[in-house]
């Protein structure tokens, strides 16, 4: 799965661009540092972090894509980063367990 | 299934969750700071010397070592405060305006600060250590074309710390007023 199609599966709202990636896996974290010791690369990063520097955590260890849960809006300073850095922000209501649980029905593992 | 994981060079080991406490010296301004395994809670400035010394704020981190997986060959980084990506730092700041080149080059710059100011005679251990950190990160990029390049500090940070510079958790701790 790309992250094109997963924003459409998942109705995800982009709050960048939404490039075109393909996923290779999840990780749930709102901690920069373990964002930074445990994501990996092709990643869909779910968290409600809206800070900065988890745009540059996340580009720091390649992730596909930022899910952001529970309606959180991020500054536009790192909708601009996360632009630069080409990884979509995807935006969704639901809190990160039921992103997890949407993500594992789509088959994301 | 393990035959599908790429194999990567290096590795990150003993992960240890914990604390970065910032202090600084009330006259000079100068700034230290020590990771820690536990939670501190803010202390009543101090005295060394002729040195009064001030807690500035503590956050979540995390310190780790880098291993070759071939030869088992550990790297220590327990002498690194934490890494600021160059979007971290003031516009007008040359760090800042290096990235900016690289990053158009599609080379993210981050920068490799200390918990001590690196010493004047060169980089010493640095050297090697940065090496390690570069290939680690580099090896894991999937996005073609995209470089990581992690700097030593020869920008001056660890003197200019501020807490949202560094990639780490701040305001997560319950200890602090």
């Amino acid at each position: 799965m790309t992250t094109k199609e997963l924003a459409e599966r998942l109705e995800l709202k982009g709050l960048t661009r939404v490039f075109d990636k393909p996923i290779t896996g999840v990780y749930i974290s709102d901690m920069v540092s373990d964002v930074i010791a445990n994501a990996k690369a092709g990643n869909v990063l779910v968290t409600l972090q809206v800070h900065n520097n988890v745009i540059a955590a996340a580009n720091l260890v390649d992730v596909s894509a930022i899910v952001l849960t529970r309606g959180r809006t991020p500054s536009p300073e790192s909708v601009a980063l996360a632009e630069k850095a080409e990884i979509a922000i995807l935006s969704t209501n639901l809190d990160s367990w039921q992103v997890a649980t949407k993500l594992y029905e789509a088959g994301i593992r | 299934m393990d035959g599908d994981k790429p194999r990567h060079r290096y590795e990150m080991v003993n992960i240890q969750p914990g604390y970065l406490i910032v202090e600084h010296e009330v006259f000079s301004r100068q700034m230290r700071s020590y990771f820690s395994a536990e939670e501190v809670p803010p202390i009543e400035e101090y005295r060394e010397g002729q040195q009064i010394w001030k807690y500035s704020g503590m956050a979540q981190s995390f310190h780790f070592d880098i291993r070759e997986v071939a030869t088992g060959r550990l790297t220590k980084f327990d002498d690194l405060l934490g890494l600021v990506p160059h979007t971290g730092c003031p516009p007008d700041s040359d760090i800042y305006r290096l990235g900016e080149i690289a990053q158009e080059q599609k080379v993210w710059i981050y920068v490799a600060v200390p918990h001590r100011p690196l010493d004047s005679s060169g980089l010493g251990v640095w050297a090697e250590k940065l090496k390690v950190l570069n290939r680690y990160f580099s090896e894991r990029l999937g996005t073609p074309n995209k470089k990581i390049l992690i700097l030593p500090d020869y920008f001056g940070l660890q003197e200019q710390f501020d807490h949202g510079m560094i990639m780490a958790d701040i305001g997560l701790t319950t200890m602090e007023g």
